[in-house]
């Protein structure tokens, strides 16, 4: 069986792909911290964490009675090493740089535009 | 004061890091965990993180110096022509084949040392190696180097162990690295400003 096959099917929910943002902006949230964020039940995020942990995308340990997430980049960076060599990389790296640059730039802009019409 | 604790007093080491003892929140630092299964003995893994008889290939082809394997020993990183010397630090662990752990900074940052722990386990189809690194300075140069570091180490030792050799674009990275170290790193890494006994206990 494709190894890989795991990883992408836990990265296919809205949700496990937010436990991961949550986990990855603060590394060693407890299991509460992160079910807190969901309007779903703890019981249904333990379900999707436990998915995420099974395919290697997050690491836990236990300190004391509490079950800390960490964020393992490790699973996604040989997806992407095995589709991408150096060069490729590179490239994509700077495209992908100019796509933040410019939505941030028209994100600021609609800013600017609400503020605009608010004080109109 | 365990003797440890007195140790790291000794190297310049922050008390969380070397102490047994719960760190507040502000001075934990970042904890960060890469993970990955490698095809190979438990044996041949502990060997590739722990010689210092040639480069290590798995940490950007550095050479590991240190006296012995016992906690207290001084541990550094240096290039293979022991020009320069990237990372000095103090053992904290070692427990063949199973964990190595020690204190350490980059000598190119002023930043407070933090701790690599290196734990293997042996499971269905290789090892499980995971490098946990611990107390890291927040919004520091150390952070930034780690996160980037992190994973490129797990999935490098992976490539040695498993094919022989790192990929093909990692061998190209290091090939420019040799050429050009000389030239860009700063003169405090010099090895001659870091003797090895200087952690010495």
């Amino acid at each position: 069986m494709d190894d890989m096959a795991p990883v992408f099917d836990a990265l296919g929910s809205a949700s496990r792909r937010r436990i991961l943002d949550i986990v990855k902006a603060r590394p060693g949230s407890s299991v509460g911290e992160v079910a807190v964020q969901f309007d779903t039940s703890r019981i249904a995020v333990m379900h999707h964490i436990r998915q995420l942990e099974a395919c290697g995308l997050i690491v836990s340990r236990k300190e004391g009675r509490t079950r800390r997430l960490f964020h393992n980049p490790v699973p996604i960076q040989l997806i992407y090493d095995r589709w991408t060599d150096e060069y490729g990389g590179f490239w994509a790296s700077k495209m992908a740089d100019v796509k933040y640059a410019l939505e941030g730039r028209a994100n600021e802009h609609k800013s600017d535009e609400r503020q605009t019409k608010r004080h109109a | 004061m365990s003797t440890r604790a007195m140790k790291g007093r000794r190297s310049g080491m922050p008390e969380h890091a070397r102490s047994d003892r719960e760190p507040t929140p502000a001075e934990a630092g970042v904890t960060l965990i890469s993970r990955i299964v490698i095809d190979a003995s438990i044996e041949d893994v502990w060997r590739e993180i722990t010689k210092t008889d040639e480069p290590q290939l798995a940490m950007f082809g550095a050479q590991m110096h240190r006296l012995t394997l016992d906690a207290g020993s001084p541990i550094q990183m240096r290039t293979p022509d022991g020009v320069f010397t990237s990372v000095v630090g103090e053992i904290l662990e070692a427990d063949p084949p199973f964990r190595f752990s020690h204190t350490m900074k980059f000598t190119a940052y002023d930043d407070p040392y933090c701790r690599v722990t290196y734990d293997l386990r042996e499971i269905e189809g290789g090892v499980e190696f995971t490098l946990t690194s611990e107390a890291v300075p927040p919004g520091t140069k150390t952070l930034k180097a780690m996160q980037r570091g992190g994973d490129f180490i797990v999935k490098t030792l992976q490539q040695v162990l498993e094919r022989g050799r790192p990929a093909t674009g990692t061998r190209a990275i290091y090939a420019v690295m040799g050429w050009v170290t000389p030239f860009i790193t700063p003169k405090r890494c010099k090895s001659e400003l870091w003797p090895l006994e200087a952690n010495r206990g």
